[in-house]
């Protein structure tokens, strides 16, 4: 981080940016740790919607965090972080953090947003899943909104169990075993009442059965909301061409290589930051064909627009994409 | 003459967390008769109208049930309109809930200008003069769900303007 950036509040190249300080580091469990980002100025940070998510930039990457608090006029930005050794490098960076240390993050983003209709809210989440969760549940705490949670993790090993036990009472149940869980999530899905919205975060396949029950129980999709924090692994894909329009030159794409390295080795300067579909930098516009988005940025009415692709992961559904570029 | 299902017996006939088909049907048609469940449990229910006393009784039908249920509303369209957004209030999302109205029947348009509702038997596409301002409205098919009725607006506004 550069000494000039002490007097300004946003990063000079990325335009919404922030820069911010690392105002506390304290560990939840043996290999969860959370950290508080702070404006240097001590500022208030822009509010956010419960169950958004920051992506915080560590030398050349990035990361998708959630945030934990309830997210109006906050003084501070809390997120929990696993660490996960074998892993693309964030959560050992974030784990190196130490008080005073500054960091690039995005703006909050928010993809997990509570239903404003909601009669109540049915809170699920599995281990480091418990991250957007808690800012619902803070959230429900703040504004007396009806909500309950149902908490998976193994015993000695969950983070924010108290937080989650003080904020829900008896509307929190406690599951240490997949067993257990399976009992309560069967006669908790079989006796919500009308207008319940279902929250959900955890690995993959915890969300994937957990939406699938909801669905085989009569659960419409409108009412089911899930966050995926990791970007699944993405295979190599089809071969596809794109064609640029204000250049003037058409690019063949080959299985394996990103749209986005295709651009770069093309000699274009694409914005980019995750490189993964998490932060949206690296959006191009589309004027013809049909992507494959892969990204985990785009709504899904943005996807089923077709005008715009996250070009660092998504690819072509047909032989030929034409670009605005 | 009145429904037999509208006496609170009836009503709480339905046992809490039910999670099948409830079938309601407005005016002197039992329209849902023939209704296909798919196999789920049903529960039948008719009103003469959809009153005040009608949709009370709806709402705590479902305020009874849980998240799986399906609701079926039948009948005249305004009956249908103004149940639709009675049980909308109850958080019920469109997909739970499948509306059959009838090909003839009144309407409710709801002025886009003074926001008052006149009701109409005048098919979609035509003008209706609005009881509120007396403006002449044209409606189309665009229902809405939070006003209960289709939206009416000046039939001269581009003229006007
Ligand atoms: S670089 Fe982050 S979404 Fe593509
Ligand atoms: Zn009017």
């Amino acid at each position: 981080m550069t000494a000039t950036a002490l007097q300004t509040k946003f990063h000079p190249v990325l335009e919404g940016t922030l820069q911010l300080e690392v105002t506390n580091v304290s560990a939840q469990t043996d290999s969860i740790t959370s950290i508080t980002f702070g404006d240097p100025l001590g500022e208030l940070l822009p509010s956010y919607v419960p169950g958004s998510h920051l992506v915080v930039q560590y030398g050349t990457g990035a990361n998708a965090y959630s945030l934990t608090g309830a997210g109006n006029a906050p003084r501070e930005y809390a997120i929990s972080v696993l660490r996960v050794e074998d892993g693309a490098g964030g959560s050992l960076a974030m784990h190196a953090l130490s008080v005073g240390d500054r960091v690039q993050v995005s703006r909050p983003r928010s993809a997990f947003a509570p239903a404003a209709t909601a009669k109540h809210h049915l809170l699920i989440a599995a281990g480091i899943g418990i991250t957007p969760v808690l800012s619902h549940a803070r959230y429900a705490a703040e504004w007396g909104a009806s909500a309950s949670l149902i908490y998976v993790h193994r015993p000695g090993t969950g983070a924010h169990v108290q937080d989650a036990r003080d904020l829900l009472g008896s509307g929190l149940t406690e599951c240490t075993d997949r067993g257990s869980f399976q009992e309560v999530l069967t006669r908790k899905l079989t006796t919500q009442r009308l207008g319940t919205h279902l929250y959900v975060c955890g690995p993959a396949d915890f969300m994937d059965s957990v939406l699938e029950q909801a669905r085989d129980l009569g659960w419409p999709k409108g009412l089911l909301h899930s966050e995926a924090f990791s970007a699944a692994a993405l295979d190599d894909g089809q071969p596809f061409a794109v064609n640029l329009a204000r250049s003037g030159i058409t690019v063949e794409v080959p299985a394996g290589v990103s749209l986005l390295e295709t651009l770069e080795n093309a000699g274009l300067s694409i914005p980019n930051m995750c490189r993964k579909g998490i932060c949206g930098e690296c959006a191009v516009p589309v004027l013809r064909g049909v992507p494959q988005h892969r990204d985990l940025y785009l709504t899904d009415q943005e996807k089923a627009d077709n005008t715009t692709m996250m070009c660092c992961v998504s690819r072509s559904l047909d032989p030929e994409l034409e670009l605005d570029l | 003459m009145r429904a037999a299902s509208q006496s609170p017996a009836t009503v709480t006939g339905c046992e809490p967390g039910f999670r099948g088909v409830i079938c309601v049907s407005f005016g002197a048609a039992n329209t849902l008769a023939d209704h296909d469940a798919g196999g789920m449990p049903r529960q039948d229910f008719r009103f003469a109208s959809a009153n005040p006393e009608a949709l009370a009784n709806l709402r705590s039908v479902l305020e009874r049930s849980c998240v799986g249920v399906r609701l079926v509303l039948a009948g005249p369209p305004a009956d249908v309109h103004a149940a639709a957004s009675a049980v909308a209030e109850c958080g019920l999302v469109d997909e739970e809930i499948t509306l059959l109205c009838d090909e003839v029947g009144p309407r409710v348009i709801f002025c886009g200008h003074c926001h008052a509702s006149t009701t109409t038997d005048h098919p979609i596409g035509t003008d209706v003069d609005c009881r509120g301002c007396a403006t002449t409205l044209t409606f189309t098919d665009h229902f809405s769900r939070r006003v209960g009725g289709y939206l009416g607006f000046s039939a001269h506004a581009e003229e006007a303007a």
